[in-house]
């Protein structure tokens, strides 16, 4: 496993672990400047790593946009500007997409993620506002041991990368997923799969209505806060 | 450039972990499973590209709108049930939910 590869988990754990809810606002400044120092070094090994190959500049650039609002979306204390931070994620890896020639892909995910999913989540999150801030989102719950599980688990499958002669260089020929090429393999080779998943929008569609038409009847209990 | 690209999806993977295990908010926890999906959509579609022998495929992408069916049913069934337990205990706090009993 290289150096730098080291340098860039601890930096990382450690500034994630001060920039989660839960400490003091001058912390969570110090960990974000922790982070962008691990982002920096994580340039410096891909850079060292892919150096001259093609749409390197374009992977850099969506990869630091994708990681800051990817870390913003877990600390932030506001739930609608971590959704909104997720729009911002979605169009970043829709940006790293058309770098890997994945163009209908792309525009799917930012259709379906930024324009679908992310308005029904600002709606519940606009359903469910308080009054006051509530205290559950400026605590995290254990964020020592989350944050020692998620960068060890990173450590595992960078180390398995970064293994000397692991992967084969660039042998691909360029292709371009267009929507005639991605749609021909959809409706033949996987078109059982296809009948399949719109089963499972209709199933989960009827089960969400089933749900959220349930009457309630209990009276809302006050509110519990800082049971740990 | 398949080295790279696999980094980032282990990377959103992970910030989505932990984002899923340490944030108290239900609908916080639920972004940050889309965020994991998001990193498995980089991997899938890295390996579609850049594959280890042979040409490449859409095979990758392929799976990745799959995926992207998946993550929209699983929203619409994770939000509805979120809004039902909204109205339940007027709380979104996770750690109210600690006893899944019926009462």
């Amino acid at each position: 496993m290289p150096g730098v590869l080291i340098v860039v988990l601890v930096l990382g754990a450690i500034g994630l672990f001060l920039a989660l809810p839960g400490g003091r606002l001058e912390w969570t400044r110090l960990g974000l400047v922790s982070l962008a120092a691990s982002g920096g070094a994580l340039v410096f090994l891909i850079v060292d790593r892919a150096a001259g190959e093609a749409g390197l500049a374009l992977f850099i650039g969506g990869a630091l946009v994708a990681l800051f609002s990817a870390v913003r979306i877990v600390t932030h204390r506001k739930p609608v500007y971590s959704a909104l931070y997720f729009v911002l994620l979605v169009v970043a890896v829709a940006g790293l997409l058309i770098g890997m020639q994945a163009e209908f892909l792309a525009a799917a995910l930012v259709i379906v993620y930024a324009g679908a999913i992310l308005v029904t989540y600002v709606f519940v999150i606009m359903l469910a506002q308080k009054a006051r801030p509530p205290g559950y989102d400026s605590r995290a719950r254990d964020p020592f041991w989350g944050c020692l599980a998620g960068f060890a688990l990173l450590a595992v499958l960078g180390r398995q990368l970064f293994l000397p002669a692991a992967v084969t260089g660039d042998t691909a020929v360029p292709g371009a997923g267009t929507v005639e090429a991605v749609g021909t393999a959809l409706l033949t080779q996987y078109v059982v799969g296809l009948q399949v998943i719109g089963l499972l929008l209709l199933a989960a569609l009827v089960g969400a209505i089933a749900i959220a038409r349930r009457r309630v009847t209990a009276a809302p209990e006050p509110e519990l806060e800082g049971a740990d | 450039m398949l080295v790279p690209y696999l980094l980032l999806g282990a990377a959103l993977f992970s910030l989505g972990l932990i984002g899923f295990v340490t944030r108290r908010n239900l609908i916080i926890i639920f972004l940050c499973t889309e965020m994991m999906f998001q990193g498995i959509i980089v991997n899938l579609v890295a390996l579609g590209r850049y594959p280890l022998d042979g040409r490449p495929t859409f095979d990758g992408q392929v799976f990745s709108l799959f995926l992207i069916g998946v993550a929209a049913a699983e929203a619409a069934v994770a939000l509805a049930l979120v809004v039902l337990l909204y109205r339940h205990r007027g709380t979104l706090d996770a750690n109210a939910w600690t006893a899944l009993k019926d009462e």
